[in-house]
C-alpha cells in the first residue's frame, strides 16, 4: 500500500504513529490485525452482553438466566438473545409473560419443602 | 383549481417535523398561497393577523412524519420509519444516564458479613441488576453504607485479617489488622471490600465515587431520599456462635 492510504488509514493515532511513515505502517498493520480479529470478537461480546442482559432482566422477576433459558428451550421458543434483550429492556410486561412461560416449563432448583409426617406419603 | 400544485410540493424539503417548527410553519403557508392564487383573490389579507393556527405536520400513529411514497429514496430508512430497535443492540445515549436521575440506594452495615455486603453493592453501583446494562457506560446506582464501623466478619480475620498497604519507598510497607483498621478509620474497610470488587480502570473509579460509606447512623443524602438496598443473600447476616 502506498503512503497515501496508510496515512488515511492512521487517523487519529497517537503521536509519531500518524505522521511518521515508519512507525505508521507498523501500527496501520496492527490496527488491521485487530480489526480482523475484533470482528469475530464483537459477535461473542455482542452475544455475551445479551446474556447479561437478559441475566439482570429475568432476576428482576427471580429467575436466573439458566433456568430461565432452559424453560424456553423445552417450551421450543426459538427467540434469540439479541431479541429476548432487546425484550427485556423495552417490552417489560412481554418479557414478564415469556418468564412466566419459562416458570411453568421448567420451575428452577426450587428446593422442595420437605413434608413432615404423614403428608409424605401422601 | 386553476394552479394545480400537487402536494408534493410542500413536502420537497427535508422534512424535519420533529426538530424544528420552520419547516411547518414554511408548509402553512404554500398551502396558504395554494388556496389564495386559485380563488384569485388573496384571501391572506382578510384573515385577521392574530388567529391562532396551529401548526402541525403530518403524522402517522407513532409519531413520525408521513413521507408520500415517490419521496421514499430520498429518506434514510430511521427518518422513514423511525429507529431500528430490533435489529441494533441498544445503547444508552447521554439522557439515559445522567447522574441526577440514579436511584439512591442505602445500606445499613451492622453485623452484615463484610464481603457478601460488598458484592450485592458492587453490583448496583455497576448497574448489573438493571436490564439496560452497558459496560462501558455507568449505568449504576448511588449507594449509601450506614454503621460501617459495625461490619462483621466470621471466623477469626477480626484479628487475622490483614491490611497491607506500601508507601512506595524500600520497607516501606504497613501492616494492620481488621480491627486496627477498624478502631482507626472504619469506613476505609467497607471502601476496601467494594473497590474490590468494582472494575479496575476509568470507569472504575468513577463508579468508585458512587459509594458513599459512613461510620454512624447519620448520612447527608436525605434530600436524594434514598430506598433500601434489596439484598437477597440469605447468609449475609452474622450469627454469633
Amino acid at each position: 500500500m502506498n503512503k497515501d492510504k496508510i496515512f488515511k488509514l492512521a487517523k487519529g493515532f497517537r503521536g509519531r504513529a500518524k505522521n511518521c511513515i515508519r512507525i505508521a505502517r507498523e501500527r496501520v498493520e496492527k490496527a488491521l490485525q485487530y480489526s480482523y480479529r475484533d470482528r469475530r470478537d464483537k459477535k461473542r461480546d455482542m452475544r455475551s452482553l445479551w446474556i447479561e442482559r437478559i441475566n439482570a432482566g429475568t432476576r428482576l422477576h427471580g429467575v436466573n438466566y439458566g433456568n430461565f433459558m432452559h424453560g424456553l428451550m423445552k417450551e421450543n421458543i426459538q427467540l434469540n438473545r439479541k431479541v429476548l434483550s432487546e425484550l427485556a429492556m423495552h417490552e417489560p410486561y412481554s418479557f414478564k409473560a415469556l418468564v412466566n412461560v419459562s416458570c411453568t416449563a421448567f420451575p428452577g432448583n426450587k428446593a422442595v419443602p420437605k413434608k413432615e409426617g404423614l403428608s409424605s406419603i401422601l | 383549481m386553476a394552479t394545480t400544485i400537487p402536494t408534493s410540493a410542500f413536502i420537497a424539503t427535508p422534512l424535519r417535523c420533529s426538530t424544528g417548527r420552520s419547516s411547518a410553519i414554511w408548509v402553512q403557508k404554500a398551502q396558504f398561497s395554494a388556496s389564495s392564487s386559485s380563488l384569485g383573490v388573496s384571501l391572506s389579507l382578510k384573515r385577521p393577523s392574530l388567529r391562532l393556527v396551529s401548526v402541525r405536520c403530518e403524522t402517522n400513529g407513532a409519531g413520525m412524519p408521513v413521507i408520500p411514497a415517490e419521496e421514499r429514496w430520498m429518506y434514510e430508512e430511521s427518518e422513514i420509519n423511525g429507529p431500528d430497535i430490533w435489529n441494533k443492540t441498544w445503547y444508552p445515549k447521554a439522557a439515559d444516564h445522567v447522574n441526577t436521575e440514579k436511584t439512591w440506594y442505602i445500606v445499613d452495615a451492622s453485623d452484615k458479613i463484610l464481603g457478601r455486603m460488598a458484592s450485592t453493592i458492587a453490583n448496583y453501583i455497576r448497574g448489573k441488576n438493571l436490564a439496560t446494562y452497558t459496560p462501558s457506560v455507568d449505568m449504576g446506582a448511588y449507594v449509601i453504607v450506614i454503621n460501617a464501623e459495625k461490619v462483621a466478619v466470621s471466623g477469626q480475620k477480626r484479628s487475622q485479617k490483614l491490611y497491607r498497604r506500601h508507601s512506595g519507598r524500600p520497607g516501606g510497607m504497613k501492616i494492620e489488622t481488621f480491627d486496627q483498621l477498624q478502631k482507626r478509620i472504619p469506613e476505609r474497610i467497607v471502601e476496601h471490600a467494594v473497590r474490590g470488587m468494582l472494575p479496575k480502570g476509568r470507569l472504575g473509579r468513577t463508579l468508585f465515587t458512587h459509594l458513599k460509606v459512613y461510620k454512624g447512623s447519620e448520612h447527608p443524602h436525605q434530600a436524594q431520599k434514598p430506598i433500601p438496598l434489596p439484598i437477597r443473600d440469605k447468609r449475609i447476616q452474622f450469627v454469633k456462635k
